[in-house]
């Protein structure tokens, strides 16, 4: 049987905005179509994973204090992250974990946590703690030449400069920083963005999109997905984006 | 002088809003604290207030300690309706005071949003706080529970009064450090019950020290971060119990506290930790036990709050969760239930509730016991059914409906038992939908 790996990157750490929902519909989509879905966790204090042995690696959102304890941490691994990037794992990651594979995070004490520098982008949290970007949001992202509109929900207070490459046009929302024209960093096996909802529970363009990628890339062959009933998946999107592409 | 004014101008507006059978919620405060925001100096209070925090179960933690004094005959002035901002309490006191500002009663018992404890407690003088626990609640709205426990710490670091705290939830003992000099910190804490896991079956927050970061061990979790835990570093954790719950016995709806046996009208152990809180408070004002017992067992939920009721003659059981530690506590129960059943979820997204809902995926709908059939509605029922078809539930059996009515309507098709779930804006809508039939 066909079978993906993915490596989930600290579960219990960067988990509080129910992005643990993307492997959960990752894993149904693969498993609804006979794939196998095996999912590695790993966290601090665990045996080091090498990421090169992976398909995908998934990084979610977390509070500031538990950004912090885990950012050196993840610097040890920066060489084989490099290594797996250019290799052509793909990389999912929300919100916090999108920070902390740039240059770095300030954060609103002007507290520097190192990045990752892998991409060349930085963000910044805004002085006043109140001032976030917060909301629904939907942007439009070109998958394989094909516009998909994404929907989810930002919070974010960081404002991320210096994006070469967004993932989605801002149709309704913030994106990378206040009232930006774009929002996350998209390279062909990276996907950073500030989506939550989770981003993949209402995009099953993007989930297979996704799936695709790892499946041909591993198999080396060029998939056609086999449909899925996705029935609450469209009914959902055609509620929600008639409500917030009307406001 | 214009404090004299304020009340009696609130006073009659008092009068008015009666005769027109209207309760005003927190109009009068609102009032009130914008002529004068430092009003609440004008009254004088010589009984001692009684302050309960929490993410979850402040309404009933309150009404019950209230319901154990007045069961041994004291007179006690309660926000009894939830109206637990500042403008809430200020109405409250408003409502209740004599021209000159004076509080006739012999407790004060107060809810208080866990925002709101640093604010209020700068105008009147605390003599018990009880705080029961801390959950993620609303982001968008509340933000992060860390800033919420920080204010409430500085808050506490002057503080000498009474502090009753849950010993299980590592983000609510922590409060017990914020004065070193206070002698009067009281812990309480609950045995291991028979559904308690060793390892968190639900979104939680505590998982590290808060004091030196080092990950807690768990010895077992009751449910969510609640549960028996230790730093093994620091000994975080480690503190002499005040009120131990003891053979917790959600079937006879049963538990003991100091070789005293409590029959309450509930099978859930999120109730017998507020009872544990609401146990501790009391016996700090010397009640008769009996007066105790007596509270426990005969004080309901209702207004959808764990409300039992029949509808049809099928048996109904309701509950209002505003984030994902009050929708799995309310599975919980339904798991704990042997029973065949259907389950109504009703999900709203107003300002109320919260835009974001993807605290959604925080509930865990793994391995529902006996569920037949489950029906979502709300503003974002198809929210909800695209979670509960990815945890696994036959999708074949999922039905959602924008349109509230048409819910109760399909899900009262069949005659199973039924179990509602409807978080903050589309509890009250569910209720009248589901009472109406």
């Amino acid at each position: 049987m066909k079978e993906l790996k993915i490596l989930y990157l600290y579960p219990d750490m960067l988990e509080l905005y129910g992005d643990y929902g993307n492997i959960q519909v990752l894993k149904y989509r693969l498993e609804s179509r006979g794939y196998s879905c095996v999912i590695d966790r790993y966290s601090l204090e665990d045996i080091a994973p090498d990421f090169t042995k992976y398909d995908l690696v998934f990084a979610g959102g977390g509070a500031d204090i538990e950004q912090n304890i885990l950012s050196n941490d993840l610097i040890k691994y920066k060489e084989n992250i490099k290594q797996a990037i250019d290799e052509g794992v793909f990389f999912l990651l929300i919100c916090g974990a999108y920070q902390l594979f740039g240059k770095y995070y300030k954060d609103v004490e002007g507290n520097i946590i190192n990045g990752l520098e892998i991409f060349p982008y930085y963000t910044e949290a805004i002085e006043d703690r109140k001032k976030r970007c917060i909301g629904n949001i939907v942007i439009d992202v070109n998958l394989n030449g094909n516009s998909s509109k994404v929907i989810g929900f930002e919070n974010h207070g960081g404002q991320t400069f210096d994006i070469s490459s967004p993932f989605g046009k801002v149709l309704v929302g913030n994106g990378n920083k206040f009232n930006d024209e774009f929002e996350g960093f998209f390279q062909k096996n990276i996907i950073a963005t500030y989506l939550h909802g989770p981003l993949l529970a209402k995009n099953p363009e993007l989930a297979d999109y996704i799936i695709k990628y790892c499946l041909d890339r591993k198999y080396d062959e060029n998939l056609c997905l086999e449909p899925l009933n996705d029935n609450f998946e469209n009914l959902c999107r055609e509620q929600l984006l008639n409500r917030f592409l009307s406001q | 002088m214009k404090n004299f004014f304020i009340v009696l101008i609130t006073k009659i507006m008092h009068i008015g809003l009666k005769i027109l059978g209207k309760n005003g919620g927190n109009i009068l405060g609102k009032l009130a604290y914008k002529w004068n925001p430092n009003i609440f100096s004008y009254f004088k209070i010589n009984s001692p207030v009684i302050a309960v925090t929490a993410t979850n179960g402040k309404t009933m933690t309150n009404n019950a300690i209230s319901y154990v004094f007045e069961k041994a005959g004291k007179k006690v002035l309660s926000n009894k309706e939830g109206n637990n901002m500042e403008t809430g309490i200020l109405s409250t006191l408003l409502k209740n005071c004599s021209l000159t500002g004076k509080i006739k009663a012999d407790y004060l018992v107060f809810e208080v949003d866990e925002g709101y404890v640093p604010i209020l407690f700068k105008y009147i003088k605390l003599d018990t706080l009880v705080v029961n626990n801390f959950f993620r609640d609303q982001l968008d709205r509340n933000g992060e529970v860390e800033s919420l426990i920080l204010k409430i710490y500085d808050f506490l670091k002057t503080y000498n009064g009474n502090l009753v705290l849950n010993n299980d939830d590592p983000n609510v003992a922590r409060l017990g450090r914020a004065n070193p000099d206070n002698e009067n910190v009281y812990y309480f804490s609950v045995e291991k019950y028979k559904y308690a896991s060793n390892e968190m079956k639900e979104a939680g927050e505590g998982k590290f020290c808060p004091f030196c970061k080092t990950r807690l061990e768990y010895e077992y979790y009751q449910y969510s971060h609640i549960g028996k835990f230790i730093c093994p570093n620091c000994q975080y954790g480690d503190n002499e119990i005040y009120k131990l719950g003891t053979n917790v016995d959600l079937e006879n709806q049963t538990f003991e506290v100091d070789n005293v046996l409590y029959k309450m009208k509930s099978n859930s152990i999120y109730i017998v930790y507020n009872f544990l809180a609401v146990i501790s408070c009391v016996s700090l004002y010397d009640i008769d036990t009996k007066y105790i017992q007596e509270a426990i067992s005969e004080f309901e939920l209702n207004n959808g709050r764990l409300e039992k009721t029949e509808i049809k003659g099928i048996p109904t059981i309701i509950n209002l969760a505003k984030n994902p530690t009050g929708a799995n506590v309310s599975l919980r129960i339904l798991n704990e239930d042997e029973d065949e059943k259907e389950l109504l979820f009703v999900l709203n997204d107003n300002r109320a509730d919260g835009f974001d809902v993807s605290w959604i995926w925080d509930i865990n709908f793994n391995n529902l016991t006996n569920v037949k059939r489950i029906i979502t509605s709300g503003t974002r029922a198809y929210d909800m059914a695209i979670r509960i078809k990815t945890s696994g539930f036959d999708v074949s059996q999922i039905e959602a409906y924008t349109n509230l009515h048409e819910a109760v309507d399909s899900l009262y098709k069949t005659n199973v038992k039924k179990y509602v779930i409807a978080n903050y804006t589309s509890l009250q809508p569910t209720r009248k939908e589901i009472f109406s039939l």
